[in-house]
């Protein structure tokens, strides 16, 4: 420990590691990605001719050869590969097939929305989540914990499209408070957001639950409180604090149940977005869009995930000695 | 975890309600069992002069769009639903097991392969990728198998390789090793009765993720495909109808709801349990 400044060093080691894992990572996650592009069934250039002139009857031989040119489709895997990922290297995500517009365009609109969506279902069911977990810890073993409990074992099964459906039927058709599709107005966002939320809610509140039972099980709280510490101050400050070390780890798993949500939601509530934005690529067969979509998604993902290990690893040294469930991460060395 | 904490845990969420997990999982079984033998109807048979009746004595949970019980349905659907479930879960267990074991009591080389496409495989959210396949690889039943197993087995892989890892150093391993005992006997015969209880508790909570993800991807029409009884496909076909006849989208939810709950619970004793042991 001659280094002037450790803590610094520190943090650069483990940035290092981080950024190599993260960088063959998000390699073997764009070689998996567009190998499931190049074992699609059936011809490429054909497809993407299709798509292009669509409606226009049979494409021409010529030009089906111009397009098989054009995406290098006759070329080895280790070229066509790098046709591609060079092009996403230099900022360039290609064009939809379909709309001949850049990928970029069609995708910035689509991620507004689904942020407007995921940010709202991430503020309700979040905070029912905490709100639930409280009352849960704040007399445990007591009706009102089961009850909390109960509503998200329960809540945990229940299929989100299905609610989505329920909720359709009784407050849009049944009741005709709001609508049930469409996005734009505030209305319009009440019943996807719920669904979402509902979604983050029921797999939150235990895992918070635990985590401030835990937190409040540990020897230091005992000793405060034998110090004389008020309750509320024991709670508020070291309790609550104590319990959100492990409880960031989970905005990267909700992060995967919000896009996985969002899909079936945006679906269902015939919403714009990056969900419906998804399906329909895959049902247009627009695979400069799809591949697009697929490889925003793991890479968010991933990156999300790694900035949350790292900050982490940052907030509690001793969790370097490796007792730490690992999301995404890079291989633990026992 | 302190004791207190894990009493209150057991208190509140489980004891009890693992037993009634069981014996709803059981009477499940019964049901589907009995239902099966006793019903009249067929499942994909259409009926037209009984469209979209509400329940009745005669239709339990009413009939489809196309005069079809909705109740017989829902018992062949098990199969799908929970049948193909059960199939992904395992297969995804094989072949994670399999990966995990090599990775965990082999070479240091291998270990580091096998991780890497491990976490590439799991830098993908489940339902995006599995959506990504089947779609791609074109709508039905075995395309969607494929797709979920590819995107289930990297838990196990993980779990098992950290268990592996743990236990290689353990004496009974070492003995085995100078005994020179054959690699794989020593992975049948030594490792995984020693995991095999971590990996149950993990099978039975992909079990019912799986129930979730199968009927999603039939719903989103990417799985197995109409007119087959599958309770995703159900409620894909019946949502035109919904308001007509809501029955034909409450009871295939409420199917799939049961059978999660009671899987879910059963997974959340067995964890219990792995837990006191340890």
């Amino acid at each position: 420990m001659n280094h002037p400044f450790p803590l610094l060093k520190h943090l650069a080691t483990l940035l290092g590691k981080r950024l190599a894992g993260l960088v063959t990572i998000l390699l073997g996650v764009s070689l998996l990605t567009f190998t499931l592009y190049y074992i699609s069934p059936g011809d490429k250039a054909l497809t993407i001719s299709n798509a292009r002139y669509m409606g226009e009857g049979d494409v021409p031989p010529e030009v089906v050869e111009a397009i098989r040119e054009e995406f290098a489709l006759d070329e080895p895997f280790p070229v066509q590969f790098w046709h591609w990922i060079s092009g996403f290297l230099q900022g360039d995500f290609g064009k939809s097939l379909v709309s001949q517009e850049d990928v970029l365009l069609i995708f910035l609109p689509n991620l507004a929305e689904t942020l407007e969506l995921a940010a709202t279902a991430l503020a309700l069911g979040l905070s029912l989540a905490f709100l639930l977990s409280l009352v849960s810890v704040w007399k445990p073993g007591s009706i009102w914990d089961r009850l909390a409990v109960a509503f998200s074992s329960i809540g945990a099964a229940v299929p989100s499209y299905w609610l989505g459906l329920i909720l359709i039927l009784v407050f849009a058709a049944k009741l005709q408070w709001l609508p049930s599709f469409g996005s734009g107005s505030l209305e319009q966002l009440v019943l996807p957001a719920v669904t979402l939320g509902f979604w983050i809610t029921t797999s939150q509140t235990r895992l918070l639950r635990t985590f401030l039972l835990e937190a409040s099980e540990a020897p230091f709280i005992e000793a405060l409180r034998l110090r004389g510490v008020p309750e509320g101050e024991i709670f508020r400050r070291h309790i609550l604090r104590h319990a959100m070390i492990p409880a960031i780890a989970m905005i990267g798993l909700d992060f995967a149940a919000l896009l996985e949500g969002s899909i079936i939601v945006e679906v269902i509530f015939s919403r714009g977005g990056v969900g419906s934005l998804f399906v329909g690529s895959i049902l247009s067969r627009d695979y400069p869009l799809l591949l697009f979509l697929v490889l925003f998604a793991a890479c968010s993902y991933v990156i999300l995930n790694s900035l949350i290990e790292l900050l982490q690893d940052w907030l509690s040294p001793h969790s370097l000695q490796g007792n730490r469930p690992s999301l995404t991460g890079g291989v633990k060395k026992s | 975890m302190s004791t207190t904490t894990e009493k209150l845990l057991t208190k509140t969420d489980r004891n009890n309600s693992a037993l009634k997990a069981l014996l709803l999982f059981t009477l499940l079984l019964c049901l589907f069992g009995a239902g099966l033998i006793l019903t009249p109807y067929d499942p994909v048979q259409a009926d037209f002069l009984h469209r979209l009746t509400s329940p009745s004595a005669s239709h339990w949970f009413g009939t489809d769009h196309l005069g079809r019980d909705i109740a017989t349905r829902l018992l062949y659907g098990a199969g799908w639903s929970v049948g193909l479930a059960f199939l992904v879960s395992s297969l995804g267990a094989i072949i994670g097991t399999a990966v995990g074991l090599l990775a965990g009591a082999g070479q240091s080389w291998l270990d580091s392969v096998l991780m890497r496409v491990t976490d590439s495989f799991f830098a993908f959210p489940e339902l995006v990728a599995a959506i990504a396949i089947a779609g791609i690889l074109g709508p039905s039943t075995n395309n969607m198998i494929l797709a979920l197993t590819l995107v289930s087995w990297m838990r196990y892989a993980r779990l098992v390789r950290t268990l592996t890892r743990e236990i290689s150093h353990r004496d009974f391993i070492l003995q085995a090793r100078l005994n020179r005992l054959p690699q794989w006997l020593v992975f049948w015969c030594h490792y995984l009765p020693n995991i095999r209880m971590s990996l149950l508790v993990l099978w039975t909570s992909l079990w019912s993720r799986t129930i979730l993800a199968i009927s999603g991807l039939s719903f989103l029409g990417f799985g197995v495909q109409p007119p087959k009884a599958e309770w995703g496909a159900m409620l894909l076909d019946g949502k035109p109808y919904m308001q007509s006849a809501p029955h034909v989208m409450i009871f295939p939810g409420v199917a799939i709801l049961i059978t999660v709950l009671a899987l879910n619970l059963i997974g959340d004793h067995l964890r219990d349990r792995l837990n006191k042991q340890h």
